[in-house]
């Protein structure tokens, strides 16, 4: 990024433990071990602060809460997602990884399942990601939402997949295996790169 | 500097447009022979492994334990594992020694040893190799059937298609979970339109996958995943008992399944103890066998971007299958994934299983266009169908399938529609219009077809998988006039309760006859021996469109 660009900065501040005793009208934002911290950006260089900000957008225009719980004890997308839907006062989740995989949950499917899946994180934009969080919050409200439509690029697996299993290594390392999930309160700023 | 005009061109080509990595054995990230893989070792005492690979029982973790009790031929242990690897290498390249020799030492030897045996090889031997000890004796081929919208009455088409070009199997997945039942119907019915039996799968949360093919939607299934690192097998909320259980649910139904794992699986996940990739699918690969499940879909599968990246990485990925022959295992040897811009690379990759052979050739040849294809994209897909043809015609080798002719194509993805249309008329479910039949019959791909409510067919799919089985289905084509499609699917339940096509290695020829390891097993043994081309068969192979002959001159 050149001199004199803005750039958006985000920082997590912990809040404590993060508690199962939400409001029904929230939904939990999961985020991985090295979401916002060791990476600050997606596998094609999203801005970390982008993506949780459109998240949360899109939660809030259907009348939803986001509420941002960052989790510890893997890095697994599933195993965190599933674990963040059951804090979730609506029973709804949604779990990003660093590089950008996300996925919407919800409490009462098996961990391995899901209500939708964005498996291809080089391909999702600020949009799609607007979108993930507006779809998370109409299943909070009970609604059967049409599905994000479906991004598929066959050759996104041969330029990345063997970054993203680089990425996924140096989120694996900050696993901190019994760490409870902490509630985050985030801090999005607009710096004037110097 | 100045730039040369030359390596400016060649920075264009798609080639370059792939990912490499350098090898780096401190996360596992080496294709095989890291420094930091066990030296192969084996004691028993009085019956029981108490070191196996350098480690002594007291600290075998689970999967160790696992391969230990179940995974080993103990009698012939001993034996086996004095022999020099090298020696054994050289026998499976020998074509004096045939493979009913090689098996029972093959199956007596510990992970660290048999990847220690392809270490031996290069290439050439691997694919010799894998000629002479691929179980089934018919090499055979599967598609993957997809597309980005769920659409079923287009995947049924498509299922009937890919069955009339002669895959011996396909696969479906969803695009959103909640649509597999959807998927699942439309493979099992557009599979009956075109063949007596259909051999059909639906890639999903296990116990969904289970619960569709114990109310008869799938007649196989092949996403059970095992992982060579107990960290990711618990991160897949799995132990390899409970691996070991869910096979033994899906032979009780009389469900064919295989597992699936993959040099390169560990590291994506995260946790590699250092090992080299070929190691840890060895590993795989003996957890399959301790239980008791007749085969694998390896070859590195969706993971192939990892292995691919790294020097030597088509040769472990040749050899993991290989690995899966030499424990009698059926072997669905991946080629299923787009893995690079080159078209150079993805035919060399596929032809070191296409010519000599596997099981499965392709775990998923794509069906469909690659865009439409939901596993990600294969390394082969539809647009790719003559050429496959025409390479099976250049080498007079068999890749499995057959070239089809326009009509009968039309025909048949027709009759998958309609047929479709009946059931979910039967059922009541979202209605499919006489227009979606006619833009399934004639379509590429999911852009030709009429947008469908998906939420509506969502909420439809659910309500269907928690009323009905594959029998109500039969009864509804039947009620809606397609007895021949109904009699198929009434046949292939009885299958399930005869239970023959579990025997290792089964698929069903056009006949509805089935084919394996039992009643036709890899009798290779040099040249003029094993698997020939039949010349009726080899009379439809030839057949092109643009051919010149006699009558022309």
């Amino acid at each position: 990024m050149a001199t004199g660009e803005k750039e958006l900065t985000l920082e997590l501040r912990e809040i404590g433990i993060a508690e199962a005793t939400g409001p029904s009208g929230e939904i939990v934002i999961a985020l991985s071990p090295s979401f916002g911290a060791q990476q600050r950006e997606t596998i094609v260089g999203l801005s970390h602060a982008i993506v949780v900000r459109e998240l949360a957008a899109g939660v809030e225009e259907e009348g939803f809460t986001p509420r941002f719980v960052k989790f510890f004890n893997s890095s697994d997308l599933s195993s965190f997602a599933h674990a963040a839907a059951k804090l979730s006062g609506s029973g709804i989740s949604i779990g990003i990884q660093s590089k950008g995989t996300t996925v919407i949950h919800q409490r009462d499917l098996q961990q391995l399942d899901n209500l939708e899946i964005f498996p291809q994180a080089p391909l999702y934009s600020a949009s799609v990601y607007r979108q993930i969080g507006k779809n998370a919050a109409r299943y909070g409200k009970g609604e059967v939402p049409e599905p994000v439509p479906t991004l598929n690029d066959q050759m996104a697996l041969a330029k990345y997949q063997i970054k993203a299993a680089l990425l996924h290594i140096k989120e694996t390392e900050l696993v901190v295996g019994k760490k409870p999930p902490v509630e985050v309160q985030l801090i999005i700023e607009e710096v004037t790169r110097l | 500097m100045k730039r040369s005009k030359r390596f400016e061109v060649l920075e264009k080509r798609p080639v370059n447009l792939d990912g490499y990595s350098e090898e780096w054995p401190e996360v596992g990230l080496i294709a095989m022979d890291s420094p930091y893989d066990p030296k192969p070792s084996l004691r028993i005492v009085d019956g029981v492994i108490v070191e196996m690979d350098g480690k002594p029982a007291m600290e075998f973790d689970s999967i160790d334990q696992f391969i230990a009790d179940y995974g080993i031929n103990l009698a012939e242990a001993e034996t086996a594992m004095a022999m020099d690897s090298r020696d054994i290498a050289r026998m499976l390249v020998d074509i004096q020694v045939p493979r009913e020799v090689i098996i029972p030492l093959t199956t007596a030897v510990t992970p660290a040893k048999l990847a220690q045996i392809m270490s031996h090889l290069n290439v050439v031997e691997i694919m010799m190799a894998q000629m002479k000890m691929r179980v089934r004796n018919r090499p055979a081929n599967q598609a993957h059937v997809t597309n980005l919208d769920d659409n079923p009455v287009l995947m049924a088409a498509d299922a009937a298609e890919a069955m009339l070009r002669g895959f011996a199997e396909i696969e479906t997945t969803p695009a959103v979970s909640r649509y597999a039942p959807f998927n699942a119907l439309a493979l099992l019915v557009g599979g009956l339109c075109s063949q007596k039996r259909v051999l059909s799968q639906c890639s999903l949360e296990e116990s969904s996958e289970l619960k569709m093919g114990m109310q008869g939607l799938t007649t196989y299934a092949e996403t059970v995943s095992v992982y060579g690192t107990e960290a990711v097998m618990t991160d897949g909320d799995d132990t390899p008992w409970s691996k070991g259980f869910l096979a033994a649910v899906y032979a009780s139904r009389g469900i064919k399944m295989r597992f699936t794992s993959g040099t390169g699986s560990e590291l994506l996940m995260g946790n590699t103890e250092k090992k080299s990739m070929l190691y840890l699918e060895s590993r795989c690969l003996y957890l399959t066998r301790g239980c008791g499940v007749q085969g694998t879909q390896n070859g590195s599968v969706s993971c192939i971007g990892i292995p691919g990246a790294v020097p030597g990485g088509f040769r472990a990925i040749a050899a993991e299958n290989l690995m899966a022959s030499l424990l009698d295992l059926e072997v669905a040897s991946g080629n299923d994934q787009t893995f690079t811009h080159s078209n150079m690379r993805r035919m060399a990759k596929l032809f070191m299983q296409m010519v000599p052979g596997t099981d499965f050739i392709s775990s998923g040849f794509s069906a469909v266009p690659n865009y439409d294809d939901m596993f990600a994209g294969s390394n082969t897909d539809c647009d790719d169908y003559d050429d496959w043809y025409v390479l099976q015609r250049d080498m007079r080798v068999d890749g499995g399938i057959l070239p089809v002719g326009e009509a009968e194509v039309i025909q048949v993805r027709s009759l998958a529609a309609r047929a479709l249309q009946a059931v979910f008329a039967y059922f009541e479910l979202p209605e499919i219009s006489d227009a979606e039949v006619e833009a399934a019959t004639y379509a590429y791909s999911s852009y030709d077809m009429p947008r469908r409510l998906m939420a509506d067919d969502m909420k439809a799919a659910e309500h269907f998988i928690k009323e009905h089985t594959g029998l109500d289905v039969a009864k509804a084509l039947w009620e809606k006039g397609y007895p021949d499609v109904a009699d198929n699917l009434l046949a292939m339940l009885k299958e399930r309760i005869t239970g023959d096509y579990l025997q290792t290695a089964a698929i069903f020829d056009a006949e509805g006859k089935l084919e394996g390891a039992l009643n036709a097993p890899n009798c290779y043994q040099g040249p003029e021996t094993g698997y020939r081309i039949a010349p009726e068969r080899w009379a439809k192979m030839v057949q092109r469109k643009n051919i010149l002959g006699p009558k022309d001159f």
